[in-house]
Formats: structure tokens, C-alpha cells, sequence
């Protein structure tokens, strides 16, 4: 009961804002900054939501919505799959250079973000991924979190199962896929949902790297259905409810994994 | 708001746009502003395109309320133009000011675009737009068609590398029910100074805090600058050479400001945007914002306002402005029929700029301003009256990065940090040192 | 006791891994490698290169300039010193006040929901759904709401504080607002890197008679030390590289003391087209960053 009640406050700590935003987006735009403010719309209306699916050539909001789909997804799946190849190599094996490269990479991780991006947009351009999804998938995943992430909790994960099956006569790749895999459900869900996320609310890469409207994501996307002088608070906020959703269906889903991670597989047999 | 600010002017151009506003805004703007065609068209030389098709893109960042105006020119021009189409594509500003350098260097930059006045001179400098003296030239368009400072602000080293289409000043827009009630008239806003401080002395008395002093870049900033002009004194030398904001003009400009809050017209420490929000809640009297507000205000239900020109607190009248301008970009391989296009896109919306006064902004072309049609728009009208003495920044490459650190003085003195002069002699130390970087980079 | 079995636990049979083939290890590491040699390592370098001349990358002309870019940054003569130093100072102090914060408090709230009750996905998902905001509807809101004469939090507070526009406040508004954004984002790695601690050592100090606390300092914390170096290193970094809360939400405020590192280098580098010297920063700040990583891994293994 106590804990209900520490945890109870606490989230309407945190919940409050969020339905404070949640109502902005059925607010009008004057009532939106009215004062004294309104915590909840006194004359609800769902226009920002209206303004939001106008949809015109210029503003293909699901065009947009479905292009970051794609990104994130798409950034997503890579990053699992070569951070864990490579978080398994620097937990589990022995290898001449391993020291240097886990610090090299774990390195790159202290040097700002923004050093990266007119580089990697001159590489960009010399692939020839310019205004094209690719571009948005593949550079992200060249980052160091993932594996990093990964790498540690490899080294949380017991031994005692990979000594057995390589007693058995399996190899690192059985290994890999057969044991470590499935024991880190828990850190690859994590890790899916974190970086399914850092893409879906990047903005600064694809300005740029992308030009066609057609090829933009959300963030970018939904900056153009803003005015250009006064900001229309229920219409960000509404874009804000749009893009939030498919993020906390993956949350969700994901979590599954989460709760039912080794303490209930695994070890015990 | 700081959006535009921020954007162009210096904050961070990378995306930032997207950054301040992952959200959106439909054009529920300034609809009503219907589509009767304009009668207005300019008097410069005729012009007309007939070579082969072309498509021409065309790159800004007019979204929200500006962009259902420019949408419905374009759309009007491709109408009547059937060998030039011209594809309109809109971006955030500030996103705009990054992605455009970056199209141009992968060759996948457009054809024509529009960039604000003080942005020019740096992207001239920056090879990303192109000399356009000769497209001014074959359309006979002169400084006589449109108004000296604003003609002349799209010169660089002696070349020209933009067309203006509009210039959008500050304008003093005001609370008539709040107004009535200290008991001023409304109908009658203050016009100069001793007007103007009687005006918040008596809305004191009614418990008003008549004019919010905002420390913020939009629109203190560009408060700041109109009174400095108005002393006389000058941001930077006309060659920028060094700045000059610090002489007793610039201090008593911003002494003038801070003094709002002591002298209790104004509330301390207020926040990003908070000057505009409290006019149209009443808490305030006046706030000098840009034209572009009009369509703003126009949407919040019952309010009663009026808009006029800015009062003038020191010797001679003096407004900030910013002008957008038709820009053509630089392409890996020129092609002179889009070029031929471009010209006759130019003229044409630029004649027809009475459309685009709607959107909330002055034309630049006098005959438009004089046309009846634009003195019917009284509240452009009203603001539109200070077109000859605006003032700009010197057209020198990176002349945003030095007015960056006059923010920062502004910020530090209206939120009662430094003292005016201290904010600004230490400003104006660094000022310099930009101004000198900039000249090696860019070449004197 | 309990860590002893931990510890014994993990260490067992380290080294008794043998290699199956001498490529193996190369061969999990080469698609990473590829993506990481070409969109990591080499812009790295080229930026080292980039800070070595006054570098714009339209401009035909970048002059080589030696160490210039590193040594204006500690000559207080020159046009960056003031301002760098300054947007270091606030992005320290930031860091400083932010991380204890955002290590702790996640922990607890994960702490909170790894016990089993009823309705425990939902207020995960409750702790998490913040972060799924992006930065700037995040700041958009709390500007709105802390705004320092019209905000809803000083309404309701019946207070008069100038959140965004006046030290000290303006600092615990940053903290504030990125502690309710991002606890999330810590928490659920603590609630992942719990479900890796296995059951019998929790089973095992039952029997040995420990408390909850007991419980807590002998098997939770000790198993959790790899996920919380990770947690511990990636929150001083992203502490580090705070600039979407102080570019939005204090703009800086009051006189550029709220302004961090990040912001002025991409007001530098992308705005006034700088590239060389906000690059000689970022390798000016990341030298300061390995330094205080150092620092925290030795922490991390001294203990252990």
C-alpha cells in the first residue's frame, strides 16, 4: 500500500503536464495562451487536430508519418543487429585489439554530435543518398550507444550456459543466436525501443539531408505545418499526440519482453 | 515569434526549426484575405518567357500563415505562364538556412528562392545565391520602383543579389480596451515620447503594466535598434567596420527600455514571448511587434485592437524592418532558360505583391504601396507609412554574427543583470572582434 | 555472502571460452565496423582536421591555421574566449546538478516497478511517456507553463518566481524540466538490467536473513554495476551535450549564463559558419569529457 502511494504521487507528478498538453491540443489558439491560463480547454474543439490532417501536397502529414515509420524501424533493426554481433565480440571473445577498439569506440561517444554532421554529409552526398531514406536509416547506426549498451549487459549475463553449449560443440554463432540472444530479451527490447526513438524525434539530420517534402519525417514535417511567427501551441501539440502514439504501442509491446526477462527463463534450468 | 527570430538571425540554424516546433499549424491562417485578383500591376517593363517548357523550384520559408498567400500566387502564376511551372517547396526558416547551402553544394539546390535582407550579403559571400544585376537590369527595375534602404540592402561588394519583395517593420500594436480603461483614448495612441510615457504612467495609475520590456531577440532586439536609430546613433559604421552601438545613443536607447521596469511600466524578468501574449490578454497596453502580427491578432476572438507607427521616443522617426528577397541560387550547370523563367517569375509576383500584402507584410514596389488597393489594407497601411525610414544592418557577409552579442547585451540589461552601458561596452568589445574575424574570413 | 555468490557467479569460467577460428571475433565485428570506420571514425578525424584550419565548407579558401581555433579558446584577448568559457561553466554546472538526479531517481522509480502488482506496465509506460516527447514540445510546453509572469506553475504555486529568466531559478528549471523529460529513459535501463540479476541471489539472501536494504546493497546494486556504469557514463554525456533546454527554454537566459557548450558551438559552427573553431571546441570539450570518464570507469572497477 505504502508503495502505491509513493508511486501514486509521484506519477501525477508526471502525469499532469502531459494531460496539460494533451488538452492543449483541443484548445483554440488564443485559448491556448489565454491568462490566467485554463489547466483544462473550457470550450474544447478539435480544430489543431483539423489543421494537423488538412493534408495538402505541401504537407503529406501521413506521407510523413509513414516515412518515419519506415526510418525508425528500418534504424531500429540495424542497430540490433550489428551493435549485438559487436557487443558479443567485445564481451564474450578474445581478440588482438579488442582493448583499443571498445575505447575507441566508447571514445567517439564523448565527441559532440554536430562535429559528425557536415562530414557525414559530404559522405552522404558522395553515396549518393542524398533526399532518400537511406540516408536517415544507415549513418545513425554507426553510433556507438548500441553497442556500448549491449556490451554491458553481455557482461551481466552468467557464462555458465555458453560454457555448456560450447562444451556441446556449438560455436560463437550458435552461441550467439541460441543463448545470448534470447537472454538479453530484456536489453535488445530496451535498446529497440531507444533507438526506434532517438530516430523518430531526430530533427537536425534530415534538414540536412533530405529536400523533397515527400522524403521528410515528422519532426521536420510537421515544422512546416507551424506559422513562421506566433507558435500554435494545440497544433504542436496535436502533432506531439500523432507522433507519440506509435512510440508508446512499441513501449508496450516491448515491455512484454522486459518482465518476462531471465529471472523467469533461462538460468533456473 | 522567435521562431523567425531565432531562426534566421543567428540562434542555431541546423534544424532548429524543426526543433522549436515538432509541432504544426495548418494554414488556419489569414484565409479570409480572399482571392479577388489584384488590379495593382507595376508599371515595369513588360516581360515574358518563350522558350521551350521549364520548371522552375521554388524554395522559402513561408509556411503557416504566409504560405497559403504565395501558395495562391503561384498557383495564379502557372496558371498563366503555360510554359513555366513553378513548384513551390516550404521548409521552417531556420531550416531553410541550413538545407539551402547544403542542396546548392550537392547540386540539388533550387531555382529561385527568398531570403531575408540581412541573410543575403553572407549567402552572396558564400557563393549559395547569384549576382542577379543584369535580371534588375533586363526588367528595368530601379531604386525609384521601390525604396532606397530596401534597394539598396540587397547590394553587395557592388554587386546586386537580390530582388525585394516586401519589407515587413515594426509596428505599435495596442489594446483598445485596456486603453479605455486607464482612460486614454483609443482611437489616439501616443506618437511621441512624452505622449508615450504619459500613456504608462496613467495605465500604472490603473494598475496596468502598459508596455512589457521583453529581453528576448524577438522583439527587444529589434526594440532596441529602433531606438538607437531614432537617437541617432547607428548599430554598426555603414561599412561595418566597427559597431557602434555602444555610443550614448545605443545607451540611452536601452536605459530607455530598462527604465520601463523601474519605473514600474513594465513587469521584471519577462519571458520568451510573454510581451505579445499579454497584449492580447489585456495586461498589457502596447507591444511593438512586427506586421506579420496582424493576422494573429485578427484570429483572438474578442479582442479590440488598433495598430499604428511606432511613436518616436528620440530626435527623428525610425523603425526596425526586414525584407524578404527573391534570390536565384547557383547551379552546377547554369541553364539560361530557367534563368530567362526566373525573371519573368520575379517580375510577375512582385506586380502582384498586393495579394501578398494580405499575408501581413509592405510590398516593396512603390506602385503597389501607393495603389489604393494596399492603402485599403489599413492596418499594413498604418505600418506600411514608416517605409522611408527603416532602417537595416550593413550588407556585410556575417553581419548576424556581430548583432548576435547585441542580444545578449539587451538580454543581460533588461533582465537588470549589467547596467546598459556595461552590457553594451562589453558588447560592442566583442562586436568588434567578430567584425574583424568576419573581414578575414569573407575578405574585406 | 550474497556478492560473494555474485561475484563467484560471473567470474567462474571466465577464460574458459575458447576460440573457433581465429576470424570469429573479426567477423562479429565487421558489419559494425564498416558502418562505424565510415560514419564515425572518419568525420572524427576529418574534424580534427576540420579544427586545424578555418573551415567553411562552402567556401573555396580554408586556410590552414595550426592551433589557432585552440589557442584563441584560452586567450582572453580573442572574440570566443568569453563566451566559451562562460557556455562550459553552464554546461558544468548543469552536469553537475543534473546527474546525481537523473542516476538516482531512476533507480528508485525502477526499484518501485520491478516489484510485481497490478497495473506495473502501465505505470511504467506512465514514468517512460515524457521522453517520448520530443525536445521541443518538451520546452514549448514548460516555457508556456513556468513562464515567469503568466505560467500556470506560478498560478497554481501562488508564486512569483522567474523560472526562465533569473538565476538560480532558471537552472532549476532546466534540471527540473530534464529530470521529468528522461527519467524514463534511465529508468527502463535499470528495470532491464534488473531482470538480468538472477533470482537465486535474491532467493539465497532470503534465506541468509537480509532486509530489503540488505537485499538492495548486496545483490541489486553489485548486479547492476555494468548497467550502471552505462547509466552513469551516458547520462554525464548527454548532460554534456544538453542544448535543445537551454536553447528553447532559457534562451540563454540571463545574458547568455544559461547558454551551454553545445549551443554556442552549433551557433558557431552553423550559424556563423565557423567550423574550424567550433570544432576546436568540441575536441576542447571532449578532452575534458575523457578525462571525467576516466575518472568514472576507474570508480566503477575500483570497486568492484
Amino acid at each position: 500500500m505504502r508503495r502505491y502511494t509513493a508511486l501514486v504521487a509521484l506519477a501525477v507528478v508526471f502525469v499532469a503536464p502531459l494531460l496539460w498538453a494533451l488538452g492543449t491540443s483541443f484548445k483554440s489558439k488564443s485559448e491556448a495562451t489565454r491568462v490566467p491560463p485554463t489547466p483544462w480547454p473550457a470550450e474544447p474543439a478539435a480544430d489543431a487536430y483539423g489543421r494537423l490532417f488538412e493534408g495538402t501536397t505541401q504537407t503529406p502529414v501521413l506521407r510523413w508519418f509513414l516515412n518515419s515509420l519506415i526510418a525508425a524501424t528500418g534504424h531500429m533493426l540495424l542497430v540490433l543487429a550489428v551493435s549485438s554481433l559487436a557487443a558479443y565480440a567485445l564481451a564474450r571473445l578474445e581478440f588482438r585489439g579488442k582493448r583499443l577498439m571498445f575505447g575507441v569506440i566508447v571514445g567517439t561517444l564523448l565527441v559532440p554530435g554536430f562535429v559528425f554532421l557536415i562530414p557525414q554529409f559530404l559522405i552522404i552526398d558522395q553515396l549518393g543518398w542524398l533526399d532518400s531514406l537511406t540516408a536517415l536509416i544507415v549513418p545513425g547506426a554507426a553510433g556507438a550507444f548500441g553497442v556500448f549498451f549491449l556490451r554491458q549487459f553481455f557482461l551481466g549475463l552468467p557464462r555458465e550456459l555458453d560454457e555448456a553449449a560450447l562444451m556441446e560443440g556449438a560455436n560463437h554463432w550458435h552461441i550467439f543466436l541460441r543463448v545470448t540472444l534470447p537472454l538479453s530479451k530484456p536489453a535488445l527490447a530496451t535498446l529497440a525501443v531507444l533507438s526506434f526513438m532517438s530516430n523518430w524525434n531526430d530533427f537536425i539530420w534530415p534538414v540536412f539531408v533530405i529536400f523533397s517534402p515527400d522524403y521528410f519525417t515528422l519532426p521536420p514535417g510537421l515544422s512546416i505545418l507551424q506559422g513562421a511567427y506566433t507558435i500554435d501551441y494545440p497544433v504542436i501539440m496535436a502533432g506531439a499526440v500523432l507522433a507519440s502514439v506509435p512510440v508508446l504501442i512499441l513501449f508496450a509491446l516491448t515491455q512484454r519482453y522486459v518482465i518476462e526477462g531471465i529471472s523467469r527463463s533461462g538460468l533456473k534450468g | 515569434m522567435s521562431l523567425d527570430g531565432l531562426t534566421r538571425r543567428r540562434a542555431l540554424g541546423l534544424g532548429l526549426g524543426a526543433l522549436v516546433l515538432t509541432g504544426c499549424g495548418g494554414g488556419g491562417g489569414p484565409r479570409q484575405a480572399a482571392q479577388q485578383q489584384t488590379g495593382a500591376q507595376a508599371t515595369a517593363a513588360p516581360t515574358s518567357y518563350t522558350g521551350p517548357a521549364v520548371s522552375l523550384a521554388f524554395w522559402n520559408g513561408f509556411t503557416g500563415g504566409d504560405g497559403p498567400f504565395m501558395k495562391r500566387l503561384v498557383e495564379q502564376f502557372n496558371g498563366e505562364h503555360p510554359n513555366i511551372k513553378v513548384a513551390m517547396n516550404v521548409y521552417q526558416w531556420s531550416d531553410y538556412y541550413t538545407k539551402v547551402p547544403a542542396a546548392v553544394t550537392a547540386g540539388q539546390g533550387p531555382d529561385i528562392g527568398i531570403m531575408h535582407v540581412d541573410s543575403v550579403a553572407t549567402n552572396a559571400a558564400r557563393q549559395v545565391v547569384l549576382p542577379l544585376d543584369d535580371v534588375a537590369k533586363a526588367l528595368s527595375l530601379t531604386e525609384a520602383d521601390f525604396s532606397p534602404p530596401v534597394w539598396q540592402a540587397g547590394v553587395y561588394k557592388g554587386a546586386r543579389y537580390s530582388i525585394p519583395l516586401d519589407v515587413h517593420p515594426l509596428g505599435m500594436f495596442y489594446n483598445k480596451t485596456v486603453m479605455e480603461k486607464a482612460g486614454l483614448d483609443p482611437d489616439n495612441p501616443p506618437k511621441n515620447g512624452e505622449e508615450y510615457l504619459a500613456a504608462l504612467e496613467k495605465l500604472k495609475k490603473a494598475g496596468i503594466q502598459g508596455h512589457w520590456a521583453t529581453p528576448f531577440p524577438f522583439t527587444g532586439s529589434m526594440q532596441f535598434g529602433t531606438l538607437l536609430h531614432q537617437n541617432g546613433g547607428r548599430l554598426f559604421a555603414d561599412d561595418a567596420s566597427v559597431s557602434r552601438f555602444a555610443e550614448e545613443p545605443g545607451v540611452q536607447a536601452l536605459t530607455w527600455l530598462v527604465d520601463l521596469i523601474n519605473k514600474g511600466y513594465s513587469p521584471k524578468n519577462v519571458g520568451q514571448d510573454a510581451d505579445f501574449i499579454a497584449l492580447q490578454n489585456g495586461k498589457a497596453a502596447f507591444n511593438w511587434n512586427g506586421i506579420w502580427s496582424i493576422n494573429t491578432l485578427r484570429e483572438v476572438k474578442g479582442l479590440e485592437w488598433g495598430v499604428a507607427p511606432l511613436p518616436q521616443i528620440g530626435t527623428q522617426p525610425s523603425a526596425w524592418a526586414g525584407s524578404h528577397q527573391f534570390v536565384v541560387f547557383r547551379q552546377r550547370k547554369p541553364d539560361q532558360n530557367k534563368l530567362a523563367a526566373a525573371k519573368v517569375f520575379i517580375n510577375w509576383i512582385s506586380g502582384h505583391s498586393i495579394e501578398w500584402a494580405k499575408a501581413g507584410q509592405v510590398p516593396a514596389r512603390r506602385a503597389i504601396r501607393e495603389s489604393a488597393e494596399f492603402k485599403a489594407l489599413k492596418e499594413q497601411a498604418a505600418i506600411g507609412s514608416q517605409i522611408d525610414y527603416l532602417y537595416f544592418l550593413p550588407s556585410v557577409a556575417g553581419i548576424g554574427d556581430a548583432s548576435a552579442v547585441v542580444d545578449q547585451a539587451v538580454n543581460a540589461a533588461v533582465l537588470l543583470k549589467k547596467s546598459p552601458k556595461d552590457a553594451l561596452t562589453e558588447a560592442a568589445a566583442k562586436a568588434d572582434k567578430i567584425l574583424e574575424q568576419n573581414r578575414k574570413k569573407y575578405g574585406a | 555472502m550474497a556478492t560473494l555468490t555474485v561475484t563467484t557467479a560471473r567470474k567462474a569460467g571466465s577464460g574458459a571460452l575458447t576460440w573457433s577460428g581465429r576470424a570469429t571475433p573479426y567477423l562479429f565485428m565487421a558489419p559494425y565496423l564498416v558502418l562505424f570506420g565510415v560514419f564515425v571514425l572518419a568525420p572524427a578525424v576529418f574534424g580534427i582536421w576540420v579544427s586545424l584550419h578555418d573551415w567553411d565548407y562552402m567556401l573555396e579558401g580554408k586556410p590552414f591555421v595550426g592551433l589557432e581555433n585552440y589557442s584563441a579558446l584560452f586567450d582572453p584577448a580573442s572574440a570566443v574566449y568569453d563566451d566559451f568559457w562562460m557556455s562550459m561553466r553552464a554546461t558544468g554546472i548543469f552536469t553537475l546538478f543534473s546527474v546525481p538526479f537523473l542516476v538516482v531517481l531512476p533507480l528508485g522509480v525502477a526499484l518501485l516497478l520491478n516489484r510485481r502488482f497490478r497495473g506495473r506496465t502501465f505505470f511504467r509506460g506512465l514514468f517512460f511517456a515524457p521522453y517520448v516527447l520530443g525536445v521541443a514540445v518538451v520546452c514549448l510546453m514548460w516555457r508556456l507553463l513556468l513562464d515567469p509572469n503568466l505560467g500556470l506553475v506560478d498560478w497554481l504555486l501562488g508564486t512569483d518566481i522567474a523560472w526562465t529568466t533569473s538565476l538560480p531559478w532558471a537552472w532549476v528549471a532546466l534540471v527540473g524540466v530534464t529530470v521529468w523529460w528522461t527519467l524514463g529513459f534511465n529508468g527502463v535501463i535499470y528495470l532491464a538490467g534488473m531482470q538480468d540479476i538472477p533470482r537465486e541471489l535474491y532467493d539465497a539472501a532470503k534465506v541468509d536473513g537480509a532486509g530489503r536494504w540488505a537485499e538492495f546493497r548486496h545483490v541489486t546494486l553489485p548486479g547492476l554495476r555494468p548497467v550502471a556504469l552505462f547509466v552513469v557514463t551516458t547520462t554525464i554525456l548527454a548532460s554534456a551535450n544538453m542544448f535543445g533546454q537551454s536553447y528553447l527554454l532559457t534562451k540563454g537566459a540571463p545574458g547568455g549564463e544559461t547558454r551551454t557548450a553545445i549551443v554556442y558551438m552549433l551557433d558557431m559552427g552553423l550559424n556563423q559558419y565557423k567550423m574550424g573553431s567550433a570544432s576546436a571546441m568540441s575536441y576542447v570539450l571532449t578532452l575534458a569529457l575523457i578525462v571525467i570518464s576516466l575518472l568514472n570507469f576507474r570508480l566503477f572497477r575500483g570497486r568492484s
